[in-house]
């Protein structure tokens, strides 16, 4: 089910949450039963889209529990039995490793099997059959979840989870089960016991959930229209190359960047609070800033989970740089199963490269330079990220660079500049703290803030109208992050 | 975000959720979209298979999405965004020009032209070698061939098309009647043509032929609106038409045999004319075979009108120089089977198409 539809946000919400705080009203009702129902709910949420890998997440959540419950088993028993501390975490580390094989290789089964197939065929000249198994969605973000835990209680930051309700509610809650973002096990597990509701809290999740359905219903999908609109024209041309890679980039943005705002708003509806994810990635002056707002909670994931324990940037030099390139190479091959993803994540490695040995130095020198690199950057790396593959890549590459024969603008490339211009611009600025920092501004003032507190309400009831009224229409409509 | 403002906008936003989720709850489900015309999806059956499958619940989509509270105004709410805030060209391909609501027919899809002129000549080579009959082929040019230049919307190579279909149908007599028609011989709503300014039209193709037309008509008005095709489409509030049909004693005369159904009729039907969609008034709207019979005919001349839906209005004026005109739609009949209902020898044949219906030619059998 996906937030921006008429059945999640007029039939399953509501019902939802109108139950939820029923059981919130009522004094009997313990943490667990509330907690019961929203697992309830969010079993139903995913089995609405994915009847049958409903069985599978579930399966992962038992294997998560057990094997949560057996790690913490063996780091206490080896400990008592060996009393030495190198025999004991060498224990805990084949644990370790063994419980997350187990989660990895159910990714790896449907996510990447049929990749690893391909290249063995084309490395072998063997024909093994592809599996061309359905993707089960989230499956990405729910095994990191699962994993998170698993090295959170490995490391003894948190006790094995006891209650089987919590940690399936901590693995499947529907706010952020299929696009994140990332929660860490560490971050959710008091709040999973006791949290707090009020309806301040309300007010900021409803008006941050109808923020993030606007970013993606009137941004994201209107952008993805065009990109749609590029991607099967006829009549390519360099411009329109170019138009695509700055919709395509504000398209990806709005869409996974409203999505979790959707998700922390639910969250904060439901009591739970989640981690940003973006903070106006498009203003960085650098690929290293760029990453540190743009899907905040994978790159804390990888830096927490890979980085770090591979040695960091304090292993040396050349084994700091080693480390980067296997984190983003690991970083684009969770994005997608193809051999593009992975060169998306190594051309950013070797910018952050270039950028931490101090050898790009020249976008950083000018402020408006900076922003034109970094913006190029993301557009062509976004480029590379939406191809199907590496030579549909390099077309587009291509094409935007003028390579060969094509006209520098054409009848639809214009038509299409003119129709789209409005919703590109304001897009544009939408990605930029602007709105927000306009809005600080007029709250200093008495009159700017009667004048908001007039606004707000209207203004949030309108687009939440608009949204609605191009759900009703059936507009496009994808997630684009559901394919991870 | 101070306290007492997030608490009125939430509240705002909360009596929105809950007030369209009692009425998407609540509503009866209505059965069809008189703007769209179409059915609108129902409920879905609820079983084992189809939860498991999937099916219900993508079934249960459409159905919330058809059932939605005040479904129309929502589009229109969109539409008007997309037109007078976002400032987009067109809606779900639809634009209005002068009040005129054209679709987009864009690109010019070589291969569905190639289609439908294979069909063609399929028919012709299937029933007419060795025969004396007359062939000839017409285009109907689209509302969007005249109206997309104006606004700058896109529109197809319009003369790559014409020199498309012209070569591959060669072999047939071309009749022009593009320089007949503008903007105005249209309905604003709809995408056909209208049937009382037509008579010039006919009878270029008439002549085309070598028959000469030239009967008077009494246009007659139905006293309901006409809302068009691309009136439920755009979703934008476009003002109602009235929609005319031409008649005369000869048309009165004139009888109409329905060879799917098996039955006789009138021209014009009635029934159809109050119904979801008026514009199948003439000669009761997409049928395969029809042959109309004029009895007041001067000669034993006959027409067979290979056809879509634009031939239904221009038909009846053909009338009066035929004994009979046989309308063929091969969207709805198989060519190979044209043999057991229709003999080809000394008739007039016509391949009468809209750039459309020629534009997507795989629609044809």
């Amino acid at each position: 089910m996906l937030f921006s539809s008429i059945p999640f946000l007029y039939y399953f919400l509501p019902v939802t949450a109108v139950l939820y705080f029923v059981l919130l009203g009522m004094p009997s009702a313990s943490m667990d039963l509330k907690n019961g129902w929203l697992l309830a709910a969010s079993l139903f949420f995913y089995a609405w889209g994915e009847p049958r890998h409903v069985l599978l997440m579930t399966a992962s959540i038992l294997l998560g529990y057990l094997s949560g419950i057996w790690m913490e088993a063996v780091i206490s028993r080896a400990g008592k039995d060996t009393g030495g501390s190198k025999a004991r975490d060498r224990q805990a580390k084949w644990t370790l490793v063994l419980c997350i094989l187990m989660q990895l290789g159910l990714l790896v089964y449907f996510k990447y099997a049929d990749f690893f197939i391909r290249n063995l065929n084309g490395l072998t000249g063997s024909s093994l059959p592809l599996l061309r198994l359905k993707l089960p969605i989230g499956v990405s973000f729910y095994t990191f979840q699962m994993l998170s835990y698993l090295a959170d209680v490995y490391r003894g930051e948190v006790p094995a989870q006891r209650s089987l309700i919590r940690l399936a509610l901590y693995i499947s809650m529907f706010p952020q089960l299929i696009a994140g973002p990332i929660v860490r096990y560490s971050e959710m597990a008091g709040q999973l016991e006791n949290r707090t509701h009020s309806l301040d809290d309300f007010a900021w999740g409803i008006r941050r959930f109808v923020l993030g359905l606007s970013k993606k219903v009137l941004f994201a999908n209107v952008l993805g229209e065009l990109c749609e609109a590029f991607k099967t024209s006829g009549d390519k041309a360099v411009l329109f190359y170019w138009i695509y890679a700055a919709a395509l980039a504000l398209h990806i943005y709005f869409d996974f960047s409203g999505y979790s705002d959707m998700a922390i708003g639910l969250g904060r509806i439901f009591g739970f609070r989640f981690p940003e994810n973006f903070d106006y990635p498009y203003i960085a002056g650098s690929i290293t800033g760029f990453w540190r707002r743009w899907h905040i909670s994978l790159g804390v994931w990888f830096r927490d989970y890979v980085y770090i324990p591979l040695g960091g940037s304090r292993a040396g030099r050349l084994k700091g740089i080693i480390n980067i390139l296997t984190v983003w190479m690991l970083t684009g091959f969770w994005h997608g199963a193809a051999w593009n993803f992975i060169l998306w994540g190594l051309f950013f490695a070797v910018l952050l490269i270039l950028e931490k040995t101090g050898l790009l130095k020249y976008p950083g020198k000018g402020r408006l330079l900076s922003h034109v690199y970094v913006i190029a950057a993301v557009m062509i790396s976004f480029v590379i990220f939406d191809a199907a593959d590496l030579k549909e890549a390099a077309a587009c590459l291509a094409g935007m660079f003028g390579v060969g024969e094509l006209p520098a603008v054409s009848m639809e490339c214009i038509y299409y500049l003119k129709s789209y211009r409005v919703v590109l611009l304001a897009a544009a600025v939408g990605a930029t703290p602007l709105c927000s920092r306009l809005t600080e501004r007029m709250r200093r003032s008495a009159v700017g803030e009667r004048l908001l507190n007039l606004l707000e309400p209207a203004v949030l009831a309108a687009l939440l109208l608009l949204s609605t009224a191009y759900l009703v229409d059936g507009s496009f409509n994808p997630f684009l992050y559901f394919r991870f | 975000m101070t306290a007492g403002r997030g608490r009125a906008a939430a509240c705002v936003l909360a009596a929105f959720f809950l007030g369209l989720s009692l009425l998407a709850w609540l509503k009866e489900a209505d059965r069809e979209s008189e703007s769209e015309r179409r059915r609108l999806e129902q409920f879905p059956e609820l079983s084992a298979e189809a939860a498991v499958s999937g099916e219900f619940m993508e079934a249960f989509e459409n159905y919330a999405l058809d059932q939605f509270p005040w479904r129309d105004a929502f589009r229109s709410l969109k539409a008007f965004f997309v037109f007078y805030v976002y400032g987009q060209k067109d809606n779900h391909g639809i634009y209005v020009e002068d009040g005129y609501a054209a679709r987009m027919e864009y690109p010019l899809r070589e291969e569905a032209v190639c289609r439908a002129a294979e069909r063609f000549s399929h028919v012709c080579r299937t029933y007419m070698e060795d025969t004396e009959v007359s062939l000839y082929f017409c285009v109907i040019p689209d509302k969007n061939c005249f109206l997309a230049g104006q606004g700058g919307h896109l529109s197809m190579d319009y003369d790559a098309f014409y020199q498309l279909i012209r070569e591959k149908t060669g072999y047939m007599q071309f009749i022009d009647i593009t320089r007949l028609l503008a903007p105005e011989d249209y309905y604003k709503t709809d995408i056909h043509w209208r049937q009382e300014r037509l008579v010039g039209v006919a009878r270029e193709i008439a002549a085309g032929m070598g028959v000469r037309l030239e009967a008077e008509y009494e246009a007659r008005t139905l006293d309901r609106p006409f809302y068009g095709v691309y009136y439920g489409q755009s979703a934008l509030p476009l003002q109602a038409e009235r929609l005319q049909y031409l008649t005369n004693r000869l048309l009165e005369q004139c009888t109409v045999y329905d060879f799917q159904n098996g039955k006789w009729m009138a021209v014009y039907d009635m029934e159809k004319a109050y119904g979801r969609d008026p514009y199948e008034m003439f000669l009761s709207g997409p049928l395969p075979l029809l042959r109309i019979e004029n009895p007041a005919a001067p000669a034993d001349k006959e027409l067979i009108l290979f056809r879509d839906s634009f031939g239904s209005s221009l038909a009846p004026l053909l009338a009066e120089g035929y004994a009979s005109v046989t309308l063929v739609d091969i969207r709805y009949i198989h060519p190979d089977l044209l043999g057991r209902y229709l003999q080809f020898h000394d008739q007039d044949v016509l391949f009468l198409y809209s750039v459309p219906v020629l534009n997507q030619g795989e629609a044809m059998k």
